[in-house]
């Protein structure tokens, strides 16, 4: 037990010493790459605390997508402000006192009422494991997710949707696209394309099938697929159209019109609003769902409202 | 081997934090970047151990996503606006 408890300290310290030299280091960029670092020893700590569904959801935006649209944003600031390459954009420090002693009192109750929680059986969590067998998938956070708390899944999809459109919303003028496609790119990008990209496909379909029983499932699986189009526009092999094709359109809202649809089907069919009629339907929604999950993320990161391969 | 798999986990962990110095003190852009990188494959090494000393085989499948997400991070770095003017040594980044 001393052992582990060395292993746990450790990454306890390195966490919080990362989180103050991320906010507190002297130069943006840094500061970007100490926020990949902690990303990665988040992951560690989440599997230290028997969490892997967490681990996984950081391994794959933190991995896939946030350090790659920092290093982007980052691109952008030295471009559209070169003169004010010093700087480290950081506002005004004086809110920094009191907005770190209110998150201060804010972990420490949110602390506190955890430690006041009811030991023992009768938590919602235990329930819901109890009553996973009638789920029909053996994993309890997909089974939570997709049968426990459909509405909140249904309309988490609801919310990323706005989310693409509201970034549509404000976003002036033509696309801006984050590609290398206009500059020699270095010799080895086309290979390793060649090599990742599959492999995200593989890996993401590999991850919703085993979300049915293991860690995974259709968000994870989204954000793997969404790397993998990152990755294409971040090369300039997807670029960004003016428009949105139809069929980027029906993706978009494929898995609210999905899960929905068979939510309502399930309903005058005599069953309950948005149960799911057995394992099919659940894998059903959940693949529904990563494309319209994966979809959206790769659009937001290219800041465009469709993609088309280059040259067409 | 429960003792030794934590000794290990310990010893690289132990390894991330040396890494860390050159993540932190630079100088140069691509110091960085590499010591960032070779995080990522450490903690590959480490999810990969505990997933044995836990006894959580999904810990694998985390391990898989760092390795195969890594690259896109270094291709991001990679279409970071050259550094025309070297000289005024990297105050900004």
């Amino acid at each position: 037990m001393g052992i582990s408890l060395v292993i746990d300290v450790l990454l306890a310290l390195g966490l919080v010493g990362l989180a103050l030299q991320v906010v507190a280091g002297p130069s943006l960029f840094r500061s970007i790459v100490l926020f990949v670092v902690f990303g990665l020893v988040m992951a560690l700590a989440w599997a230290r605390l028997h969490a892997p569904d967490l681990a996984m959801a950081e391994a794959a935006i933190g991995a896939g997508i946030t350090g790659a649209l920092l290093l982007m944003t980052y691109r952008r600031l030295v471009e559209l402000n070169p003169e004010k390459r010093g700087e480290t954009y950081l506002g005004s420090r004086w809110l920094a006192a009191p907005v770190g002693v209110l998150t201060g009192v804010l972990v420490g109750l949110i602390g506190w009422a955890a430690l006041q929680l009811p030991p023992g059986d009768t938590t919602a969590g235990t329930l819901a494991r109890d009553a996973l067998d009638e789920t029909g998938v053996s994993n309890p956070v997909t089974g939570v997710l997709l049968v426990f708390r459909g509405y909140d899944t249904l309309l988490e999809m609801g919310v990323l949707l706005l989310a693409f459109l509201g970034a549509r919303a404000v976003a002036s003028g033509r696309a801006h696209s984050p590609g290398t496609s206009e500059v020699s790119e270095p010799a080895l990008v086309g290979a390793l394309l060649s090599l990742v990209v599959p492999l995200t496909i593989l890996v993401g379909i590999y991850l919703l099938r085993a979300g049915g029983h293991a860690p995974g499932g259709a968000f994870q699986a989204g954000a793997v697929l969404a790397a993998g189009g990152v990755l294409l526009s971040l090369t300039g092999r997807l670029v960004p159209t003016d428009h949105t094709p139809l069929v980027q359109r029906l993706v978009l809202v494929l898995g609210l019109l999905v899960f929905s649809g068979m939510g309502l089907f399930m309903l005058f069919a005599g069953s309950a609003m948005l149960s799911l009629p057995g394992t099919w339907a659940i894998y059903l929604v959940e693949t529904a769902l990563m494309i319209s999950i994966a979809l959206p993320l790769a659009l937001l990161f290219a800041q465009a409202p469709g993609l088309k391969g280059r040259g067409h | 081997m429960n003792t030794a798999l934590s000794l290990a986990v310990i010893f690289l962990i132990i390894n991330l934090a040396a890494g860390l110095v050159r993540v932190a003190r630079g100088p140069s852009p691509e110091d960085r970047m590499l010591a960032a990188l070779l995080f990522g494959s450490t903690t590959v090494a480490v999810l990969l151990i505990l997933a044995q000393l836990m006894e959580i085989p999904a810990l694998r499948d985390v391990a898989l996503l760092f390795g195969l997400l890594a690259a896109i991070i270094s291709v991001a770095f990679v279409a970071l606006p050259a550094d025309h003017d070297r000289d005024e040594e990297d105050s900004w980044r």
